[in-house]
């Protein structure tokens, strides 16, 4: 191993290496921050949403006539819906989890308007929804078939029970466990008291970077105004068969109404994580692409290295050294370098990753993914450097009488 | 010591077929000084190269330190270069990025010594050769004659059972030359082998005996060395 | 000699193809990626109004909890209630102003076999299409007496015109929508500035209106907002509430020319809210805003984080680019340190060859410029099915000339950058001092 010499040689012709190791650096600096940034988004994707995402789908009915009865023709949809053949159930609310746009109420332990409160997403529902939205129930009961109301949605009435999630729970009450959570009290449009009857495990609200995303509550209400949202639950494997076959069901039974965006909840996760999703794979291309040009730059700049260097090769196979010494020569001059761009990759990388939390709030990068980083790094300039390495173990010894 | 029988070295292209050398005969004993001469063309650097095991023959037999070293491959034959012969070369070959210390030690690093046997052998030939202050200096930093100064102590550290020189002096101004083949004989007094290959008739007279080669052969007409130093 | 040194640097581009193919690659995917991204945040960020961007001002004022400010550390809402909308509007003491809200209408069309559909709706004052100079392609808004009398007028954009009156002329026509019966005032022009500043709390990016109407009219027949709603105290739940209450639903903007007509009408509102104030509302301190278009849409942050994170790393790729190119033209330099020797021994002056090494980096440079002009095209394509889903996206992948040169300008510059030292080092060598390994 001759890494005093190869050090010693480095440094006496700096510049072309310096340029490599810098190249290395800076790619090891995108890298780190670009996997960092792709962790925390696929980490933010892969939360489950509490629902059925494999069978809810949802559609807004939208009812133009402003004369016409809507509650009845609500319950008169509801009614066609859930009897429909591969229907398991349905609900009419305002939002669905992940859709973008909801409902947000603010709720205090106290009646007291100057007390802090705890933002919670709000969805309409009525005794179907915790088997339409398919939640997981985990203390105190659902709601009984009276307890959801019918409102015009002119009024400020609202029920005196709600269902809320573990998080909520944990929020509001922080040191009670959760079926001691059931029956107490909270305070929703600063003074009206809503008693928890019920806790489900998990209900994501309509925004996914919220930081009280996982806050939801359960709201037993049906509004008798023009716009809802009717949410379906099929039987598992109907879904997709059923979907336009309801569209065209409560087009034809009403026609006074207008129903959009019908959608399954996966097309809606899907939507919802749009910006994330395509960050993850633009980044995903750029550090391949990146790998890819440094990898080659450094096959371009060790060609050269090797075919500036064959009679220095020629002497050393002249005085002794095998291929394999040849080979090794070259490889470890490659780890050198990249044992310095590495190292400096890791100094700049910490600190890039510094700069983006301060400017854009990105999380700190897990320490794993320097060394990490480092051994692609390591990997890839060998791999980069074997090709020239060996056409360099192919120079002849001879070549060291040849005269200039 | 170093014993070539009827060595034939042929290069063949698609058109044509070269005889570079063609029964050529040597022995070397240990302790000689032999000088190999010739016209450009004869052959010389071919047999130079085959000598050195830089290139191998065609056919007949060629002892080296007794071994055989037909159908050797290629790391016997390295490791064999670096153990027994030391190389000289006409334009010094040494790594311009390479301090003289260094240049010294890469054949010692082949040979596998640790560093404490490296310093030690380092240290004692170039004493030997006159460059003990400047082990620290760059080659571009000596002149020509210190640079072979150099090379010659990078061909003895490894105590090489003969030194292969290669137009030692071709480089180099009369003076410096002077001091280089004194050098040589120097280490040929006590003990080192030497086979040189030269054009220059001086140079060859230097040496205890001279084989003449001609069209790949060894020339059993020996002209006068004097005669063709006066006329160069 | 231009033309000479352009001759040696092609041939020597030739001379070594993997070496300039490589560099070219280089400087393309660098610079595509750069000004791809570039490209994003230049339609995102683009003055959606330049000519008025500096006259045109959103309004805030604070009605806000007086225990938690709408925004950390202190930001006022970025809507206003109804209550103080409207009566800033009736006040009327700006050269213009405007107060609107997002909401749906269902039109009707009276055609046989034509389905009813949605549009989307702006409920405004009438200000609205004098202070944004919206295109018309027949008629125009309405007045003010208009307003004030809630008739049933409507402003229809031009594909609405082409669905329901197959593009005619249509000012005059009637529109029916949820029942009630409208009077065509104008068709506008396509219209979809980008972003949608005069409403960037809901869907800045969102497609534009399809229609438009009397904000007197909407507010009478209780068209409920569809955008966001905030309060930060119940209001009761019914329209009345809705219209007397904390809660801000509406957009205000108004137009001022010149510091003076500004600070006037600052003045004007810090009095509104001390009469407000003396009324027991606006318990919170004095806290009004006027932001012009850019500072507010630089306020509400509507050019994504994500896309400064990509605009970073994007320029570090374009470093690691360079370094790249530097290498490579390091490289060959030292190669033809033989032809560069020679030429110095034939009489060239150093700057003979700095010009001559220059040069060809210049013609790398544009190479990867016009490859990098691609590339870019590629990379907004990928974009594009990226976000297929968002319809704006379509908009911003259009590459426009400004581009296309400054990205051709930024290869050769960053080429030539990247040159320099690989040149100062050729006219560093010596004449003849390569020649003896020629």
């Amino acid at each position: 191993m001759e890494l005093g010499p190869i050090w010693r040689a480095l440094l006496r012709n700096k510049t072309s290496y310096v340029l490599i190791a810098l190249q290395i650096a800076v790619t090891m600096a995108i890298m780190v921050n670009a996997i960092s940034i792709i962790q925390e988004r696929s980490q933010k994707m892969a939360r489950p949403s509490g629902v059925d995402e494999e069978n809810i789908f949802h559609l807004s009915s939208n009812i133009f006539d402003p004369d016409a009865d809507f509650e009845a023709q609500i319950a008169a949809d509801l009614d066609a819906i859930r009897t429909f053949p591969g229907v398991q159930n349905a609900v009419v609310s305002n939002s669905v989890p992940l859709l973008n746009g909801g409902w947000s109420e603010d709720v205090r332990l106290e009646p007291d308007p100057d007390l802090d409160a705890t933002g919670v997403a709000l969805f309409f529902a009525d005794e179907h929804g915790i088997d339409t939205f398919g939640l997981n129930l985990i203390a105190g009961r659902s709601f009984n078939p009276n307890e959801a109301d019918w409102t015009d949605g002119e009024s400020d009435a609202w029920p005196p029970v709600t269902i809320i999630t573990v998080a909520m729970a944990e929020e509001l009450f922080p040191d009670i466990a959760l079926p001691d959570v059931v029956g107490k009290t909270v305070y929703v449009h600063q003074t009206l008291p809503v008693t928890i009857i019920g806790v489900t495990e998990r209900m994501q609200a309509a925004w996914n970077s919220w930081s009280g995303v996982e806050r939801s509550m359960l709201v037993p209400q049906k509004r008798a105004v023009s716009y809802n949202r009717y949410i379906i639950r099929s039987e598992p494997g109907y879904r997709d068969e059923i979907m336009p076959q309801i569209e065209e069901m409560l087009a034809t039974i009403y026609d006074k109404r207008i129903i959009r965006g019908v959608a399954t909840m996966e097309e809606t996760r899907r939507k919802s994580y749009l910006q994330d999703s395509a960050m993850v794979k633009m980044l995903f291309f750029v550090v391949a692409v990146l790998i890819g040009i440094t990898g080659l730059g450094i096959v371009g700049l060790a060609s050269f290295s090797v075919a500036r260097r064959t009679r220095q090769i020629g002497t050393r196979r002249a005085l002794g050294a095998s291929r394999l010494a040849i080979l090794r020569y070259f490889m470890l001059e490659n780890f050198v370098i990249s044992t310095v761009g590495v190292a400096g990759g890791a100094i700049i990388a910490v600190g890039i990753n510094i700069w983006m939390v301060e400017a854009f709030g990105l999380q700190r990068i897990a320490w794993y993914l320097i060394p990490a980083a480092m051994l692609t790094l390591w990997l890839v300039g060998q791999l980069a450097v074997y090709g020239p390495a060996r056409r360099a173990t192919m120079v002849s010894p001879a070549l060291a009488t040849r005269t200039v | 010591m170093l014993s070539m029988q009827d060595i034939s070295k042929v290069y063949r292209t698609d058109t044509v077929e070269t005889h570079a050398l063609r029964q050529f005969s040597l022995d070397v004993d240990e302790g000689d000084f032999v000088s190999v001469t010739g016209p450009s063309g004869s052959g010389k650097t071919t047999f130079l190269n085959i000598a050195g095991l830089l290139e191998e023959f065609s056919s007949g037999t060629f002892e080296l330190d007794g071994r055989n070293v037909a159908g050797l491959n290629d790391n016997d034959r390295s490791g064999l270069r670096n153990e027994k012969i030391g190389f000289i070369f006409q334009s010094f070959n040494l790594i311009p990025e390479l301090d003289i210390f260094d240049n010294v030690d890469v054949p010692l690093r082949y040979r596998g010594f640790n560093a404490t046997e490296r310093k030690k052998r380092i240290d004692r030939v170039l004493e030997t050769v006159g460059l003990g202050s400047r082990s620290k200096h760059l080659p571009s930093q000596l002149s020509g004659g210190q640079q072979q100064r150099a090379a010659i102590a990078r061909a003895l550290a490894g105590e090489p059972r003969f030194l292969l020189a290669d137009e030692p002096t071709g480089n180099l101004d009369s003076h410096m030359a002077d001091s280089v083949m004194d050098l040589l004989t120097e280490i040929n007094k006590e003990g080192t082998t030497i086979v040189m290959v030269t054009h220059e008739a001086s140079l060859a007279s230097r040496a205890h005996r001279n084989i003449f080669v001609l069209d790949g052969h060894v020339s059993t007409n020996e002209p006068d060395l004097h005669l063709a130093a006066k006329s160069a | 000699m231009f033309r000479y040194y352009l001759k040696l640097g092609l041939s020597s581009i030739r001379k070594n193809p993997m070496l300039s193919a490589l560099m070219v690659a280089a400087i393309a995917t660098g610079i595509g990626a750069y000004m791809t991204i570039i490209n994003v945040d230049y339609v995102m960020s683009g003055n959606p109004i330049p000519n008025k961007s500096d006259v045109l001002f959103h309004v805030q004022v604070d009605n806000w909890d007086p225990n938690n400010a709408y925004d950390e550390p202190n930001e006022p809402p970025v809507q206003v209630t109804y209550l103080d909308g409207s009566a800033l509007l009736a006040a009327g003491k700006a050269r213009r102003q405007v107060l609107s809200y997002k909401t749906g209408r269902v039109i009707e069309p009276e055609q046989e076999g034509e389905r009813p559909f949605r549009a989307l709706s702006r409920s405004t004052s009438a200000d609205f299409f004098a202070m944004f100079d919206t295109p018309f392609l027949f008629g125009g808004g309405w007045d003010k007496a208009a307003d004030n009398n809630e008739e049933y007028v409507v402003v229809i954009d031009s594909e609405i015109n082409e669905r329901v009156f197959g593009g005619e002329n249509s000012v005059g026509r009637s529109l029916v929508m949820n029942g009630d019966r409208y009077r065509v005032v104008g068709v506008m022009d396509v219209w979809q500035p980008m972003p949608k500043f005069y409403d960037v709390n809901n869907g800045p990016f969102d497609e534009g209106e399809d229609v438009f109407l009397p904000l007197s009219v909407s507010v009478a027949n209780e068209f409920h907002s569809w955008g966001n709603n905030s309060c930060w105290k119940p209001d009761g739940g019914d329209w009345a509430g809705r219209l007397t209450g904390e809660c801000i639903w509406l957009q205000f903007w108004v137009e001022l020319h010149g510091e003076s007509e500004r600070q006037d009408y600052m003045a004007f509102l810090n009095a509104y809210v001390e009469t407000q104030k003396a009324l027991g509302r606006f318990p919170r301190p004095m806290n009004n805003r006027l932001t012009n278009v850019m500072e507010w849409m630089e306020d509400r942050k509507v050019v994504a984080k994500d896309v400064n994170v990509l605009k970073g790393l994007a320029f570090l790729f374009l470093i690691v680019c360079l370094l790249n190119t530097i290498g490579l033209l390091l490289a060959k330099v030292t190669r033809r340190a033989g032809d560069i020797s020679l030429r110095r021994a034939l009489g060239a002056s150093r700057k003979a060859v700095f010009s001559q090494y220059i040069i060809e980096a210049g013609v790398i440079g544009l190479a990867g410029g016009l490859l990098g002009v691609g590339m870019t095209w590629l990379g907004l394509q990928g974009i594009k099915g990226l976000y297929s889903d968002f319809d704006f996206i379509t908009r911003l992948v259009a590459m426009d000339w400004p581009v296309i040169l400054a990205t051709i300008a930024l290869a050769i510059v960053s080429a030539l950058a990247a040159a320099l030292y690989p040149t100062w080092r050729a006219c560093g060598i010596h004449p003849a001092s390569q020649l003896k390994a020629l």
